[in-house]
């Protein structure tokens, strides 16, 4: 019994070792998320901030989903959007992504443009 | 032997020697050449025998050939043809230079770079004017040029009045290139595509085949029509100088729904609780627009208008267009008018059998449609078959006064009261439906590139007081237009290229801007990038023929739509979404089209990136196009 529990504690103790030995994940990142962005072309159907592309990709900015949720819809979207496998688009640069829209302020009202009141 | 005693012989030889070289001498210098020159070394003159047909040179009176088919044309109402110039119809664009646009009614030449152009003008100009104007264009290679165009016309049921020369006899053909440019039946490479074709053998047969080539291309469905006409008879004499008699075009009344459909329909439409009124290709002249407008009030119905042409005031209480799926989903009668794509408006891709109605359980389709009377097979345009409960095989705009009266018949004062009320509904879900668009609208606002409404109401602010014709489709430009301006003028939208063959809006806008000019609108036009690019001459025709005209550049800088096709294929193979720029986007160099504009004799201004110049920079481009010219604005814009 006792060989027993110290064979679970040292197992328990190396599995600790081996994760600290891991690097932890960067932080995300606001201007890697933009180069992303751009550099795969998620502007080309949402703008290249996120503001949307009319009826060919929602708005995606401001006021984002929140990241597991953006996450999930880029991994296994709707509608037309391409899927982004692993492969692809690191979870990574997803969150460098998520951080990138999560960044763009919001704008003006719509009642605090004249020309759009007509 | 003394020298005066020389031979009689040897003096008549040496005399006829001196004479032979004498003459030898005074000949001149090619003969000589010639005549030294062994047959087989001779080299033919250069190009200019391969470059133009030898042709009869005897004189003719004034009147020709050529001349009668204009004052066909005339008779028929053409007041425009456009052509880049070939061989084979030298005789009638001869006679138009030099007799129609000399002589009233002046039928005008109007000066294009490609065949794809001058049918893409007529196209535009057909859905303005509510009548064709005339393009000519060269047999074989320049029909092959203008394939695209007509297709694109013919999808969108537009008319146009084509001639195509023709080299009937062989004989006449003397160089390569006549040979080349013969087919023996020319029009069959359009004839899937176009509603009629003849090559008449004569001119007397010439007038009469115009007349009915017009007459079809006018009868709903509307669309193209092409005569092949044979060199010799544009460019001969008259026989007997006398011209044949013009043959009179007819009024013509286009089909009407069968009565007891109209009555069934009515029947169908009062008693529905949500009937929804979708409409196409419906309003094909401004009275259907007016027609369209009293159906709807009369049922207090939303009219869900999908823009092939303006069939609805954008901004009518019952104009529920930004609602199609909700409404849709909910309906339990949609009445079809001059559909394009029924199916693809009521159904969607999926479910067990691979497709799925968006209609309730129960729902009713009926349709009001001339394509019903008149469809080819080879091209698809048709669209996928969608099952209604009701096919009426007539034309939408003729047949809605009878349903009109037939739904007034119908509905007592009772039902009517409910009609009112919802009525009321729709108004306030049309109000929260704008406000929408305006938030929406609003978010990126200030980014750089320019977003798209912000391009769209930038333009808006300084029309909106104007009396502007938009010249454009709006669909690369997700219906922008629609969502924020105010229309209610019939001419005021066209719709877009019927089978969305790339290179259509800016020769289609020249020629509704053409249309519009005697007017005094003021035309606009939201032009592609790459859609310019596939014929930038047209710019050079708007500057050369003073045709004012406003083209926006919404310039995305790419193949906009490949580029999303593309990534999808990428994603799936799990490799290079970061490569699909290549062969999609238009960049390295970016073009600059206001120097290209300069270039063609057109007044620009751009690349516009800050939405800040926008605005300054289009009111000093409109104040150009107020004056009669055109003007272009290159825009760097958002994807869509």
């Amino acid at each position: 019994m006792n060989a027993r529990i110290c064979a679970l504690v040292l197992a328990l103790f190396l599995t600790r070792l081996a994760h600290a030995a891991e690097p932890a994940a960067p932080p995300p990142d606001v201007a890697r998320g933009k180069q992303v962005f751009l550099s795969v072309g998620c502007y080309q159907c949402h703008g290249t901030q996120g503001a949307g592309g009319g009826i060919f990709g929602p708005r995606l900015a401001p006021e984002p989903l929140p990241a597991p949720a953006f996450s999930a819809l880029v991994r296994h979207p709707r509608a037309r959007m391409p899927a982004y496998s692993a492969a692809v688009l690191s979870d990574a640069q997803i969150a460098d992504i998520a951080a990138y829209l999560r960044s763009i302020p919001k704008g003006n009202a719509a009642a605090d443009i004249p020309m759009l009141n007509h | 032997m003394k020298e005066d005693e020389e031979s009689p012989g040897r003096r008549r030889f040496l005399k006829g020697a001196s004479i032979a070289w004498t003459a030898a001498l005074a000949a001149p210098i090619t003969a000589r050449s010639d005549a030294q020159t062994p047959p087989a070394a001779r080299v033919p003159l250069p190009s200019a025998a391969a470059e133009s047909t030898e042709r009869d040179t005897s004189l003719t009176q004034s009147s020709c050939g050529g001349d009668f088919m204009v004052d066909v044309m005339r008779a028929l109402g053409i007041e425009h043809v456009a052509a880049t110039p070939g061989n084979t119809f030298m005789g009638l664009h001869e006679a138009v230079i030099n007799y129609g646009m000399l002589t009233e009614p002046m039928l005008d030449f109007i000066t294009t770079m490609h065949e794809e152009a001058s049918v893409a003008m007529s196209h535009g100009y057909a859905k303005v004017e509510g009548k064709p104007m005339a393009c000519m264009m060269h047999t074989a290679v320049g029909l092959q040029h203008g394939s695209m165009a007509i297709y694109n016309a013919w999808a969108d049921r537009a008319p146009i009045f084509m001639i195509v020369g023709s080299h009937q006899d062989a004989a006449t053909r003397h160089n390569a290139v006549d040979w080349a440019h013969t087919a023996a039946d020319g029009p069959a490479l359009v004839r899937d595509f176009t509603k009629w074709d003849d090559t008449p053998g004569s001119l007397s047969a010439f007038s009469e085949s115009a007349a009915r080539a017009y007459k079809f291309a006018m009868t709903p469905p509307y669309g193209p029509v092409l005569l092949a006409i044979d060199t010799r008879m544009q460019e001969d004499a008259l026989p007997g100088d006398r011209p044949p008699p013009i043959t009179r075009l007819p009024r013509s009344a286009p089909p009407q729904g069968e009565e007891g459909a109209v009555r069934e329909t009515a029947r169908l439409l009062v008693a529905a609780e949500n009937p929804v009124i979708m409409a196409d290709r419906a309003a094909r002249t401004p009275e259907g627009l007016k027609l369209m407008i009293e159906l709807a009030e009369t049922l207090q119905a939303p009219v869900i208008d999908l823009g092939g042409r303006m069939n609805f005031p954008w901004r009518h209480a019952l104009n529920q267009s930004a609602d199609q799926r909700a409404l849709v989903s909910s309906a339990d009668v949609v009445l079809g008018l001059e559909m394009g794509d029924f199916w693809g408006a009521t159904n969607e891709y999926g479910g067990r059998a691979g497709r799925r109605s968006l209609l309730p359980e129960g729902g009713k389709r009926i349709s009001i449609s001339s394509l019903d009377l008149f469809m080819k097979s080879n091209y698809q345009d048709f669209q996928r078959f969608a099952e209604v409960d009701l096919a009426m095989a007539a034309d939408a705009e003729a047949t809605l006064p009878a349903l009109i009266e037939a739904v007034k018949q119908a509905a007592s004062n009772a039902r009517r009261g409910q009609f009112s009320d919802r009525g009321a509904r729709l108004a306030q879900a049309q109000a929260q439906a704008l406000a929408r668009a305006r938030s929406a609208a609003a978010v990126g606002w200030d980014d750089s590139p320019i977003t798209v409404p912000r391009l769209c109401a930038e333009l808006y602010e300084q029309i909106r007081n104007e009396d502007w014709a938009l010249a454009s489709g709006t669909v690369f430009q997700s219906y922008w237009p629609q969502r924020l301006w105010a229309a209610d003028k019939h001419y005021q939208f066209i719709g877009d290229s019927g089978a969305y063959g790339v290179g259509y809006t800016a020769p289609a806008s020249l020629g509704a801007a053409l249309a519009h000019k005697k007017h005094g609108r003021l035309s606009v036009a939201l032009q592609g990038d790459g859609d310019l690019m596939f014929g930038p001459g047209i710019l050079w025709t708007a500057a050369h023929e003073r045709i004012p005209l406003l083209y926006v550049v919404h310039n995305n800088r790419a193949y906009h739509m490949e580029i999303m096709q593309l990534q999808a294929i990428a994603n799936r193979r799990q490799r290079g979404i970061d490569r699909v720029h290549i062969g999609t986007t238009i960049t390295a160099p970016n073009i600059d089209y206001a120097q290209m504009a300069k270039a063609l004799g057109v007044f620009a201004i751009g690349p516009i990136d800050k939405p800040q110049d926008l605005g300054p920079a289009l009111k000093k481009a409109i104040a150009v196009v107020k004056r009669g010219e055109p003007a272009l604005v290159d825009v760097v814009s958002q994807g869509r």
